[in-house]
This record gives structure tokens, C-alpha cells and sequence, in this order.
């Protein structure tokens, strides 16, 4: 079978004055139809730029996405068109994705101009039809975005995005502006829409309960390249990387009982500028080796990759 | 006690009318107790904790009622100037959210620790460059020393809460407001910065209000909690009975709105609709419009009940 999206050896480094940052290196991965694809890691190890490069914001050093097997790079004007009517994003903040001088009708139906000659009224139908999908009413197509809340506004970009029927959606941290009680809304409107209309996401992430709630797949991304990568609920049950078991230990449940593990106070994230040689984690990782500190490891496994030395059992004993 | 509030109510004098942000609440913290102020946003928990320090927006913001006793001494009727003197981070100090707004950007951070304790006499010359280091080194800032000269810039989100931290505990105050102190910051610099609140406590005894959204990390440092909705406590208690018996509709809401790592994946339960205006709100209970079990009653403002020792909710299904 195709995959929706793989990614192969993706790269993207920026030259400043102050040297080369190295935001992605090598990044593989498949993204099969209606699934939900999480990056997870820290700020800063690149999740957002691989993002990017998906939604053509940014063009990759090197390597390649595919879309359904065909390289973005190489296709031609036609196929680039087709390309974006299928990929659509939603961002994390409907305070600032929303152009607050449009109204909302105006907002929704600008991609869909971008693509399609449209009356006036085939316009407003199609514009009624994603509010109603949103869970918003239809006269909300007249008010400016100002005037609506947090979790409205976010369903406003979320109906903008499904307005030209998209194949992928690119969902980069949908609900960490919003608060705790309109975050499920959200979370369950992008569920019901995904089986509704068969889509597949890409979901950028730091929320991990999140991400084992509602992704399929997780790729775990360290200083720009994955350190483990594999069906969630094998990587959530099992973790196989140091740093993806650090990240784990680390999130604060809401159990007073739960007695939050002090081996995942260690250290801050490196510089991607001068990542450090051999495994990018090494400097904090409780296990580093020799070899760690020189040779990079290499993405092993399926479906279930970890990049790192230690045999998956050897760490398991050590924690 | 420490620190006793009763009836505390702040409003906001805004174009539109007057904005009811804090409205009747009361509790109390004890030395060496962390009290989590849980809420959304727009529930009243940060002006409460501005309220205490009397660091209200200039001109729109005022505490209409109530009192704010700290060790029996009433800081609602004491003088601006008198407040500023011996109070303000002086007997209470704050943590904010974001460490790069609450940093100035041109001003080294040895300057900006050492200010408290200039503006208070504390040290001055060179015992005020040691103290300032000492601090640093509490709060566990690598090198100290050296990096006094050093700007904000040049250090790390984590290491800049850090500094924001130092320059709270550098009078020793008797009270620490904490608003969201690690919101901005990913999960492994989080459970460092919770570590380091834990630390200040044990070494100086003083008793913290920790203001936060998020579920995991009030269970991970409170020992009682408020729950806090439309400018009111609907729910204060023990942490574990919050957790393990939450009785207020609205908090068992949240509970339950929340994804949880490891648990099985079921639909998220969200709260329908949102929290309704405090410039003019409803009469009765303010979560009635959104609750699942509202009766005729809850037209009239809810008793507060007490459920067991410490544990009380403001509810008529408690009655």
C-alpha cells in the first residue's frame, strides 16, 4: 500500500551568522491513510520546521516527501495545486490564525477561492455546511473573530481547513491555547472529522497524555532526528529510548499518589547548532556508553524503531 | 495562620461595565503548605494572587471587599507606600509565568536578583553580590558566579525561571505566589522546576500558592486545593479528596475532561458550552448553564457544604 506521506532522510539545516543549525536531520517516516501521525519532543528539536516543510513553508536541505508516492519536489505547477487543496493545516493559536479584519464566511471561503471559481451562494452553502460540521451555527459566517471565544475560534480555522475536503491535515499543537474544559470539545470535533471524511493528520504535540489518547502512530523527536518511532500504544506500554522514557517519567499526572520520577530531572536539551557528536542524547542520558558519545545510532526495528545501543531488555532492567 | 483571605472580591472597571474577576472567595494557607488555585482562564485565580500583592491593572482594577490578613496583619487598609516597603516582595513574593517577560532584557541578572534585596536593605557592596550568588546557587544555576554579567538572553527558558525563582526567594519572603510557574517550559525542565519549588519550601518554610491550570501539576506539589470557577471557590479540599472524591459537579467535569497517560482510550468527556460573563453573571450558580445534573434550584446561589474535614463544595445536589 502507498502511504499518505512517508518522509525519506528529510534535512533542513539554515545557515545564520552564527553557523549551520541543524533543525532536521534524516527523518524517515510513513504516514498510512486515515491515521494520526504525533511528533512529540521538546521545543525546539524541529517537529514544527518538518512540519513546515509538509505544508511547503519551508524547502528541505535535502532528502524527500512523498505524497502518495510522489516526490512534492518534483511535481509540476498542476500537481502542486492538487497538492495544497489536500493538505491543510490547523495552528495553535485561533487568536492569531485568524485574520481579525475578515469575517468569518470570508475567512472559510478564502482557500476555497484559491482553488475553484465559486458563486456567491455556492460560496455561502459550502461555508453553512463546514460551520454546521464545526458545531457552529450558520449566522456565525457574518461576525468578525473577535467575537468568539478561544475553543470557537478554533473551530472557525478547523472548518477553514476542511472547507476544500482535505486528505491531510496538519495539526500543530490544536489545543494547547485552549483551556482544559473546551480542549475534549476539540479533541473529539477532530476525531468525529477524521472518520467522517477519512482523513489523515499529522499531529505536533508536547501534551503526551494527549498524543497516547489520540494519535495511532508517534514518532519521538530529539534535536532534530527520531529517537524512537512506532504503533503508540507500543511505545506509550513499552518505551524503548532513554530520552522517550525520561519524557514519560516526566509528565505530572493528576493523582497525588503518583510520585514524579527524579531521573527525569536531568539536564536541558542541547544546542542544534553544535549538536553534540554520536547520539544527540548522550549528554543526558543516565546510560550513555562509549559508543554513544561517537557513533549516531541508526533507527532500528519495525514496527516498533528505537535509535539507540542499549538492547530494549538491558534498559528495561536498568530502570 | 499564615495567610488568612475572607470574602475577597476584586473587580475589573472596564468600557463595558464592571468586570466581577474576583468574587467572594476565602481560604487560608498555612507555613510550609502548598495551596494549588486551579482554574480556566478568566476564573479569577491570577488576580487573586495579583489581589494579595495589590498589583492590579492601574486604574481598572480595585479590591472592593473583603480582607487579606498576612501573620494577623490586614493588607487591604495598609498604605500604598507602606505595602511597597514591607510587603511586596518582601513578606510576598511572586513567580510569573513567562521568565522572558519577567526578566528585563537590559538588564544583567545579577542587577536584576540583587534589586530586591537593594530596594529592602537587605545587602548592599559586596555582601550584596554574595547574597545574590548564594541565591543563585539555591535555585541551582550552574557557575553563578561568573554569569552575574550575563543577560537573560543568554540563558535558557529553564535557567531563566530559575533567576525568576531567585529573585522571589531572596528576601526569604513568608509567602510565595506562583502563577503557572511552569507552563511556558517543556516536561523535563517542568519536573525541575517543581523539584526546585519543593526544595524552597523545605529550606525556607514558606508557604506557597501555586496558580495553575494544569491537573498533573497542582496533584504533584499541593497538599489542598481550590478549585476556582467564574471568579469563585466552588470546591476546596485535602488533594486527595479532590482527586479521589471530587464533589462539585464542575470539578469532576474537569477530571474527567482530561486525557490521562496510561489509561485506556476511551471518547473524551467534554463540558458543553463556556464560562459565562463576570460583567454581568448569572445569580444563581455559575456553572448550572453547563452542568449535566442542573435542577429548578440552582437558579439561587449554592450552599456551601462541608463534606468532611477541609473538604467543602458549593453545590445543591450536596445539600
Amino acid at each position: 500500500m502507498t502511504a499518505m506521506l512517508e518522509l525519506a532522510d528529510l534535512t533542513k539545516h539554515y545557515r545564520t551568522k552564527h553557523g549551520v543549525v541543524r533543525a532536521v536531520e534524516s527523518v524517515s517516516l510513513r504516514v498510512e491513510p486515515r491515521t494520526t501521525m504525533a511528533l512529540v519532543g521538546e521545543s525546539g528539536c524541529g517537529k514544527t520546521t518538518i512540519a513546515k516543510m509538509i505544508l511547503q513553508l519551508e524547502q528541505p536541505t535535502s532528502g524527500a516527501i512523498r505524497f502518495e508516492g510522489q516526490d512534492i519536489a518534483t511535481m509540476d505547477r498542476a500537481a502542486l495545486r492538487a497538492y495544497r487543496r489536500q493538505v491543510m493545516a490547523v495552528f495553535q493559536d485561533p487568536y492569531s490564525s485568524l485574520n481579525p479584519r475578515l469575517r468569518v464566511g470570508t475567512i472559510i471561503a478564502e482557500p476555497v477561492l484559491a482553488h475553484e471559481r465559486k458563486s456567491r451562494a455556492e460560496l455561502a452553502k459550502i461555508v453553512a455546511e463546514v460551520l454546521d460540521v464545526v458545531g457552529m451555527p450558520a449566522n456565525a459566517a457574518r461576525l468578525y473573530p473577535h467575537e468568539f471565544s478561544g475553543g470557537q475560534r478554533q473551530r472557525i480555522a478547523i472548518a477553514r481547513a476542511l472547507a476544500l475536503r482535505p486528505r491531510l491535515m496538519v495539526l500543530d499543537e490544536p489545543v494547547s491555547a485552549l483551556d482544559v474544559s473546551i480542549r475534549a470539545q476539540i479533541l473529539n470535533l477532530l476525531a468525529d472529522i477524521q472518520t467522517e471524511f477519512g482523513l489523515t493528520y499529522l499531529i505536533i504535540s508536547h501534551d503526551l497524555a494527549l498524543v497516547e489518547h489520540f494519535s495511532s502512530d508517534v514518532a519521538v523527536v530529539y534535536l532534530g532526528s527520531l529517537s524512537e518511532a512506532g504503533p503508540t500504544e507500543q511505545v506509550f506500554a513499552t518505551p524503548q529510548h532513554p530520552y522517550t522514557q525520561a519524557l514519560l517519567a516526566a509528565v505530572p499526572l493528576p493523582d497525588p499518589d503518583h510520585v514524579l520520577s527524579e531521573a527525569a530531572a536531568m539536564g536541558e536539551i542541547a544546542s542544534a547548532m553544535n549538536p553534540p557528536p554520536g547520539c544527540r542524547f548522550h549528554p543526558r542520558c543516565p546510560h550513555a556508553m562509549d559508543i554513544c558519545r561517537t557513533t549516531p545510532p541508526v533507527l532500528t526495528g519495525a514496527p516498533h524503531a528505537a535509535a539507540c545501543y542499549l538492547p530494549p531488555h538491558a534498559l528495561r532492567d536498568a530502570c | 495562620m499564615l495567610l488568612s483571605v475572607r470574602d475577597l472580591q476584586t473587580h475589573l472597571h472596564l468600557k463595558r461595565g464592571v468586570l466581577r474577576a474576583v468574587d467572594g472567595i476565602s481560604f487560608d494557607v498555612a507555613e510550609g503548605e502548598t495551596l494549588g488555585l486551579v482554574g480556566e482562564s478568566g476564573s479569577g485565580k491570577t488576580l487573586t494572587g495579583l489581589s494579595l500583592l495589590r498589583l492590579l491593572p492601574k486604574g481598572s482594577g480595585r479590591i472592593v471587599g473583603g480582607s487579606i490578613k498576612l501573620d494577623g496583619q490586614e493588607l487591604t487598609t495598609l498604605s500604598e507606600s507602606a505595602l511597597a516597603r514591607d510587603i511586596r516582595g518582601r513578606k510576598i513574593a511572586m513567580i510569573m509565568q513567562d521568565p522572558m517577560t519577567s526578566l528585563n532584557p537590559v538588564f544583567s541578572i545579577g542587577d536584576q536578583v540583587g534589586s530586591p534585596l537593594r530596594n529592602h536593605d537587605i545587602a548592599r557592596g559586596a555582601a550584596l553580590r554574595s547574597a545574590v550568588v548564594d541565591v543563585l546557587q539555591r535555585v541551582r544555576l550552574p557557575s553563578p558566579a561568573d554569569r552575574l554579567g550575563d543577560y537573560p538572553h543568554q540563558f535558557s527558558g529553564g535557567q531563566r525561571q530559575r533567576i525568576v525563582a531567585a529573585m522571589a526567594i531572596g528576601c526569604t519572603p513568608r509567602l510565595l505566589v506562583a502563577d503557572e510557574p511552569t507552563t511556558a517550559l517543556d516536561v523535563t525542565i517542568q519536573v525541575q522546576i517543581i523539584n526546585l519549588l519543593r526544595t524552597i519550601q523545605a529550606d525556607t518554610g514558606a508557604g506557597i500558592i501555586l496558580i495553575t491550570h494544569d491537573l498533573g501539576v497542582a496533584a504533584s506539589l499541593c497538599r489542598r486545593i481550590a478549585v476556582m470557577y467564574a471568579g469563585q471557590i466552588i470546591e476546596t479540599g485535602p488533594v486527595r479528596a479532590i482527586y479521589r472524591t471530587p464533589s462539585h459537579p464542575y470539578t469532576k467535569a474537569l477530571l474527567a475532561a482530561i486525557p490521562r497517560l496510561g489509561a485506556k482510550r476511551t471518547r473524551l468527556v467534554a463540558i458543553a458550552g463556556q464560562p459565562p460573563s463576570l460583567i454581568d453573571p448569572p445569580s444563581g450558580c455559575r456553572f448550572a448553564a453547563r452542568c449535566t445534573q442542573r435542577m429548578d434550584k440552582c437558579a439561587e446561589a449554592p450552599p456551601t457544604v462541608t463534606l468532611s474535614d477541609g473538604h467543602s463544595a458549593a453545590c445543591w445536589k450536596l445539600v
